[in-house]
């Protein structure tokens, strides 16, 4: 512990005291402290202490300097210029306030944290603002400000301004003294001034320094202003231009690496050696019984059909529609249905809807629909986009095709047909999305309605559909291959009511017409038909085949997935015919109902399996496998035998299926175990089965 | 080669039999029946359940060696022998 000497009186400190533990005092050196008395020992000690170490600047150079202060045994204390605050460039001659430390290194002390706090006398003097209270030095320099020139001033005084004004110093002194000069040269030029105006000198005004003190204005005032900026106007016209078009290719598929000789002999040798096993186990596989009815399980079997959910939209049901079309996404996830009416037989202005559930979202409500689309007109039919998730056509009763996109709820339709003479003028009854015609990625859209046209839609923009392709059926021009009834008179259209492609060949399609015979098409027909009715696009006779016809309208056909020949067609006879594209008869005709047969859909897992919707609001199943006769299973949809008009088959999740009835309700069946597993030899029987044409 | 091919002809021959292949110790084939793809899918995951049966027996106990390896399905019946340079292949479909 040191002891300070104040004034002949010794108060006791101790490092606690320091204001700046970092501080070092030395023997002799002067600090500014405070007393305090502690309770302890009733002792007055000095706290608060911090050294006063100021001195002067003796020399700089580059990057460090000297100061004027004695230490240790060197009259001048080093100076780095790194510890200068604010990395202020000190000048000789500046009064600077630093603190001393022992440099362990380099065995002497050096100054650190560096303040200035004057400047020293210097001609030049670029304006810096300098924190350290240089107005300390007004009081050293004084300026002085005119005011005037006196006239209009009352007292003639040279009125005196003294402002601190740091870094301005050395100018603004010898600006002062310039106006001093030139004030006292003024006042002799002008003789005849007014009487009371005088000039007068007066004395030097002086300001006491006040180091630390009041900091004065800092401001200033700046303005920039930006270059002005040049312009030119330049313009490019392409004189000559090139389409060009990029496709990636399709992945190769990985080539068989060819192997010309490879090592001959080891080769022959292996399969000597196995060639008689391998035949072994060929003729002991052939005539094996063991895995005679053995069936694995690996999935839980469900037994039977359950409803998984039952989706209506209460306004549509409100106004008694029913669903007429039923239409799954080509991811699975969603179901769309259309509301109309299918026994009105009006030109009703009756608004209906499109409705569309995420089955797949939580907290799905039956009753509120993912989006709602609304109608003008009663929609007849529905089909989702085959890749595009949200886009989903519809065909309307008053004959116009529309597409929209159920994503955008806003402003969902994307193109429509418009009631030009293009467009149908019957109601549209099925619509089925096709591949365009020169690549895959464009679709189109087939439209099939009663007044006999069958129309191909192809999306323009601005969202118009534009007719590409066009066939006309006329009663003259039905290949004669079965006896048809005489048309009355004075018709020559045939309506159709269902359309169906085959997945063997994209050309080909099954068209259900209001006479109840099935007739086989093709895009590719050449003739042309025999219509009057209007249109931009030639239309074409499609008829190929006629094959015998059902007791009533077709209002359905379907054609297999996993054989190239088989149809069924389902007609209001209540027949469902399954027929073979090779003979006009069918194969096989199995009575469902007594009343309409509204849909017939193939399943898209099992080949044996179809469904069928009745008027008698059942779902019937069958499975050709096990009984040719009877359903295998019979669902009930509504309660009050109000018909089911549609169903489909979900391809994606391959238990559901979604049927809609006259309720305006739409039921998700989930199915057994029995319709989605393929059993051992389907394919083989469904061959069987179609080799069974009648010679 | 005569003779490899008439070998392949043979078993191919056989009642039932799809297709028939023989892939080297790499998994890659040598010779097929069938189209290319299916061909290189059948060789590469036949490889390595190959492998994988082999190291089995081998495990269960070290002085047994994995001879033959049929695998039935629902629609049909693989058959692979093993070899140490080779893998024949032949995918039959048994009679119900």
């Amino acid at each position: 512990m040191d002891e300070a000497d104040m004034k002949g009186e010794v108060y006791p400190f101790g490092v606690v005291g320091m204001a700046n533990k970092g501080d070092c005092l030395q023997k002799g050196e002067s600090v500014k402290f405070q007393y305090c008395v502690l309770g302890q020992n009733a002792q007055t000690m000095a706290y608060n202490i911090t050294p006063l170490r100021r001195a002067t600047v003796e020399c700089v150079k580059d990057q460090f300097g000297f100061i004027n202060y004695e230490v240790g045994d060197s009259k001048k204390l080093f100076l780095h210029v790194k510890e200068v605050q604010d990395g202020i460039e000190l000048q000789a001659g500046d009064e600077v306030e630093f603190l001393v430390i022992f440099n362990q290194r380099a065995g002497k002390c050096t100054a650190c944290n560096v303040w200035r706090v004057c400047e020293g006398p210097k001609a030049v003097a670029a304006p810096r603002p300098d924190r350290s209270g240089g107005e300390g030095c007004v009081g050293l320099r004084r300026r002085r400000g005119w005011a005037g020139w006196g006239w209009g001033w009352g007292g003639g005084s040279v009125s005196t301004v003294t402002r601190a004004q740091p870094g301005q110093l050395c100018r603004a002194g010898s600006a002062g003294a310039e106006a001093l000069a030139s004030g006292g040269a003024a006042s002799t030029e002008r003789p005849e001034r007014p009487g009371p105006l005088q000039d007068e000198t007066l004395g030097l005004a002086s300001v006491p320094s006040q180091w630390r003190g009041v900091q004065g204005i800092r401001g200033e005032t700046k303005s920039c202003q930006t270059a002005s900026i040049a312009t030119a106007e330049a313009s490019a016209q392409t004189r000559k231009h090139a389409d060009a078009e990029v496709q990636t290719e399709a992945p190769e598929p990985a080539s068989l690496q060819s192997v010309p000789q490879y090592d001959g002999p080891r080769l022959v040798a292996f399969l000597r050696r196995v060639e008689a096993m391998v035949t072994r186990e060929l003729n002991k596989n052939w005539q094996s019984h063991a895995f005679d009815g053995f069936e694995v399980n690996w999935s839980e079997q469900q037994q039977t059909v359950t409803c998984l959910h039952t989706l209506g939209y209460p306004p549509a049901q409100g106004q008694g529609l029913h669903v007429t079309g039923v239409s799954w996404n080509t991811t699975g996830s969603v179901v769309a249905c259309a509301y109309g009416r299918l026994d009105d037989g009006d030109w009703s202005t009756l608004k209906s809807f499109v409705c569309t559930w995420n089955l797949d979202r939580r907290g799905l409500n039956p009753q509120q629909p993912s989006a709602v689309v609304e109608v003008p007109s009663a929609v007849m039919c529905l089909a989702f986009h085959p890749t595009q998730p949200s886009h989903v056509a519809g065909g309307l009763y008053n004959g116009e095709v529309l597409v929209w996109d159920v994503s955008h709820p806003e402003d969902p339709l994307l193109w429509r047909t418009g009631l030009t003479d293009d467009a149908h003028t019957d109601p549209v009854y099925q619509v089925v999305w096709l591949p365009g015609p020169q690549h895959g990625h464009r679709f189109q859209v087939l439209s099939v309605a009663t007044d006999g046209k069958v129309l191909l839609w192809l999306a323009v923009g601005a969202g118009r559909l534009q007719l590409s392709a066009g066939f006309a059926l006329a009663v003259q021009q039905l290949p004669r291959s079965t006896k048809l009834k005489k048309p009355p008179r004075g018709e020559t259209e045939v309506g159709a009511t269902a359309v169906a492609f085959s997945s063997f060949d994209p050309s080909l399609f099954v068209l259900g017409t209001e006479g109840g015979f099935p007739l086989k098409c093709s895009l590719a027909a050449e003739e042309p038909a025999l219509t009057r009715m209007p249109s931009s696009v030639p239309l074409r006779a499609p008829a190929q085949f006629t094959f015998s016809p059902h007791g009533g309208p077709v209002y359905s056909v379907s054609c297999s997935p996993f054989h190239r020949n088989l149809f069924l067609s389902a007609g209001t006879d209540g027949h469902v015919h399954l027929y073979s594209m090779l003979q006009a008869q069918p194969l096989t005709s199995l009575q469902l109902s007594h009343k309409y047969l509204f849909a017939v859909r193939w399943s898209p897992v099992r080949p044996l399996v179809f469904a069928a919707a009745s008027g008698e609001g059942d779902v019937q199943l069958f499975d050709l496998q096990k009984s040719s006769q009877k359903p295998t299973v019979s669902i009930k949809q509504t309660q009050d035998e109000s018909p089911v008009y549609c169903l489909e088959f979900n391809c994606q999740q391959t238990q559901l299926l979604a049927a809609g009835d006259a309720k305006g309700v739409v039921k998700v069946w989930q199915l057994s175990s029995e319709f989605t597993e393929q059993g051992p030899r389907e394919t083989e029987d469904l061959d069987q089965l179609a080799a069974e044409v009648a010679t | 080669m005569a003779e490899v091919e008439e070998t392949l002809k043979r078993i191919q021959s056989h009642k039932g039999v799809i297709g028939t292949m023989v892939v080297n110790a790499e998994g890659i084939p040598i010779r097929t029946t069938l189209d290319n793809s299916t061909t290189v899918q059948y060789a590469g995951l036949l490889h390595q359940l190959t492998m994988k049966a082999k190291s089995t027996v081998r495990d269960i106990d070290p002085q047994n060696d994995l001879t033959f390896l049929r695998i039935r399905s629902k629609k049909h019946e693989i058959m692979v022998a093993p070899d140490k340079e080779y893998l024949l292949i032949a995918i039959q479909n048994p009679c119900e």
